[in-house]
């Protein structure tokens, strides 16, 4: 089949009114989830994944991919009208986005970010279509040491990017891979830590994991503090399409955020959050007077907001094209598609054509879907925003215990998930994050099989990772980034130690 | 802050030790045959290294963590100790009463617990947000909860 043809054979999967229907929810809900602060895509998708199993592959990743570009839309509504972020990604748009706010442009700010966002994710649904078959195919010579090399500097990525110790996010890469583990052996049949729990012998399931370290860790967060909301931006908000001279200012802009967006968002590890703050930064930079920046610019929307959308094309194609989640929202779909029978990886799109282009054009279309929902109907996520936590927090915690519950109709899931809700707090109150964990539990049985495969096929030997290519250039990648934290630390050491001799 | 880093690395160095003799136990077999606890094995004896230098580096003069834990205080405990008792609570229950009554008593409780709000108004909710949910999940989209005892 020719590239139009497939390009019509997914716009028939999305015209579907079941499909269609399904891409409409996950972005309401997507726009929803963004809106609402404390509840991100990640948490959403986790919640939404039981809801999943009863429809096709096809509806499922339509709907569940829709609510994550879907956050990327509404978590600068927050981040412009409330001064906090809807989403993790949205962050860095509080910091010009408020102040354009404050200014009386909150209109201009809520619509730049908005085109931004439809065109980079327009933009990079193009760049998934064109690189991801090409990927696809190179992956076909991939064997177990190129797989479990890439899996392990995507692991080493993902925890370099942590917001605190790098070190405490290994360790919970390294968690994330026991829990992994619990189940059946893959090469004997065993039970592996399942202490004689039935339950346990397929293994701890990713939606009770993900929805107890996202979804109730963070309401016992929120439960900490005050419920009130934040103050949200009382004037009225008009000029929601930007005017010539906002356009000429944030084109460059925008075209900048793509590109960076959609290729960190390839990067495993990467995704939408780093996207967007190296945007900011790079934006910032290439200012003529970058003074401007965090006083009201309006690049410092149109730049990340444009990225964080980039980056949700981007994320996929490591997923669809090499079968390797590189974030952990990509993890949950990932397991979403091995929970159909679907095995994402280098023979997806040849075997599953329907689910990819059908894929493809639903992000097209969620995209327009997305510029309606978020500006002229702007008013009404407004009037969400006020609602308070009081009524959002019960609410979230009976969809978390319905969620976990319904994926096999067992009170162990729930158990499961308030376990791991308290885990989740106390990680928190720690200084662990959760996102290394959930990534590496997902990837944690594919690990180990190449892992063991590969010291089949080269005898025991452990040189197999260096002596490929593919293996060794993804190995260095994620040991100069080992090294890159380290070497300062040393240095600093070095240094203080020196001091004292002298002194 | 430095007792929260020792605390935690403590912890995560006796779940590896746990880990790395249960792993042992297996059968952790050699590289040319790796056992059913070869990776587990390697996996829990890097997080004990990984623990020890957190809680080595709590020592060092002057040393912080990169970004400091949050830390508990002024934290309102019993409003999350209560919401976890609960939620235990609405799992020791669902089977036995079934999820109408269960979920209705729990958004009760849910609702009443942060106040500010008058009482019909908590029941009338949790009424509503218990029908609501039964029908679109039960009817609409078939989830099986359990009937308990009364059939509901």
């Amino acid at each position: 089949m020719g590239f139009f043809d497939n390009i019509i054979l997914g716009f028939q999967v999305i015209l579907d009114p079941n499909n269609l229907l399904f891409c409409f929810i996950g972005v309401l809900i997507g726009t929803l989830v963004g809106v609402l602060p404390g509840i991100g895509p990640l948490g959403a998708i986790a919640l939404l994944l039981p809801a999943t199993l009863k429809s096709t592959p096809t509806s499922s990743i339509i709907m569940l991919t829709g609510v994550f570009y879907g956050a990327m839309y509404g978590g600068s509504t927050t981040s412009i009208l409330v001064n906090i972020p809807g989403e993790a990604a949205s962050v860095v748009t509080c910091m010009d986005g408020y102040q354009m706010a404050r200014q009386g442009r909150a209109g201009p700010a809520l619509a730049i970010a908005a085109w931004g966002s439809f065109i980079a994710g327009t933009l990079s649904v193009v760049g998934l279509m064109l690189v991801g078959i090409p990927l696809a195919n190179a992956a076909l010579s991939f064997g177990p040491p190129e797989y479990f090399a890439l899996m392990c500097s995507g692991l080493i990525i993902v925890a370099y990017l942590a917001q605190g110790s790098i070190v405490k996010a290994m360790m919970m890469a390294l968690l994330g891979l026991l829990l992994g583990s619990v189940g059946l052996d893959i090469v004997t049949g065993l039970p592996k830590f399942t202490f004689g729990i039935d339950e346990l012998t397929d293994g701890i399931g990713v939606g009770p994991i993900a929805m107890g370290l996202f979804g109730i860790a963070e309401i016992f967060t929120n439960l900490e503090q005050s419920l009130e909301g934040g103050k949200i931006f009382q004037a009225k908000i008009d000029h929601l399409w930007p005017s010539l001279r906002d356009w000429a200012q944030a084109k460059w802009a925008i075209a900048r955020g793509t590109i960076i967006g959609f290729f960190l968002g390839i990067l495993p590890g990467g995704g939408a959050l780093l996207s967007s703050f190296v945007s900011y930064a790079v934006e910032k930079k290439v200012a003529k007077n970058p003074e401007r920046f965090g006083k009201g610019a309006i690049e410092g929307v149109a730049g990340p907001e444009s990225a964080n959308n980039a980056a949700t094309g981007g994320s996929l194609i490591p997923l669809l094209s090499l079968g390797i989640p590189a974030t952990p929202t990509m993890a949950l779909l990932f397991s979403m598609l091995v929970i159909h029978g679907v095995q994402p990886g280098p023979l997806f799109i040849k075997d599953h054509p329907d689910i990819f282009w059908g894929l493809i054009a639903s992000m097209y279309l969620g995209n327009a879907l997305l510029i309606i929902l978020n500006l002229p109907l702007v008013g009404m996520w407004v009037q969400v925003l006020k609602i308070p936590y009081r009524i959002l927090f019960p609410l979230i915690l009976l969809f978390c215990l319905i969620g976990s519950y319904s994926i096999n109709n067992s009170t162990v899931d729930i158990y499961v998930m308030i376990l791991f809700g308290v885990v989740g707090y106390l990680m928190r109150k720690f200084g662990y994050e959760g996102a290394p964990l959930i990534l590496a539990f997902v990837l944690g049985p594919i690990l180990e099989q190449a892992l063991r495969q590969s010291l089949l096929i080269s005898k025991g030997s452990f040189t197999i990772f260096v002596t490929r290519p593919i293996s060794a250039v993804s190995l260095a990648i994620g040991g100069l980034l080992l090294l890159s934290t380290v070497l300062p630390y040393t240095r600093k050491r070095r240094g203080e130690y020196d001091k004292l001799k002298e002194d | 802050m430095k007792a929260y880093d020792r605390g935690s690395s403590l912890f995560w160095l006796l779940l590896s030790l746990y880990v790395a003799i249960a792993s042992f136990r297996m059968g952790v077999g050699t590289p040319r045959s790796p056992g059913m606890g070869f990776m587990t094995f390697g996996s829990s004896i890097l997080l004990g290294l990984f623990s020890l230098l957190i809680f080595f580096r709590t020592f060092l003069k002057g040393e912080e963590a990169e970004i400091s834990p949050i830390g508990f205080s002024g934290v309102m405990w019993k409003r999350i100790l209560f919401v976890l008792i609960v939620l235990v609570l609405y799992v020791k229950l669902l089977p036995v009463l079934g999820y109408l009554i269960t979920t209705f008593l729990l958004m009760t409780l849910l609702f009443w617990i942060l106040k500010g709000s008058a009482w019909w108004w908590v029941l009338a909710s949790s009424f509503i947000t218990t029908l609501a949910t039964y029908f679109i999940f039960s009817k609409w989209l078939n989830c099986q909860f359990p009937e308990g005892l009364f059939g509901l």
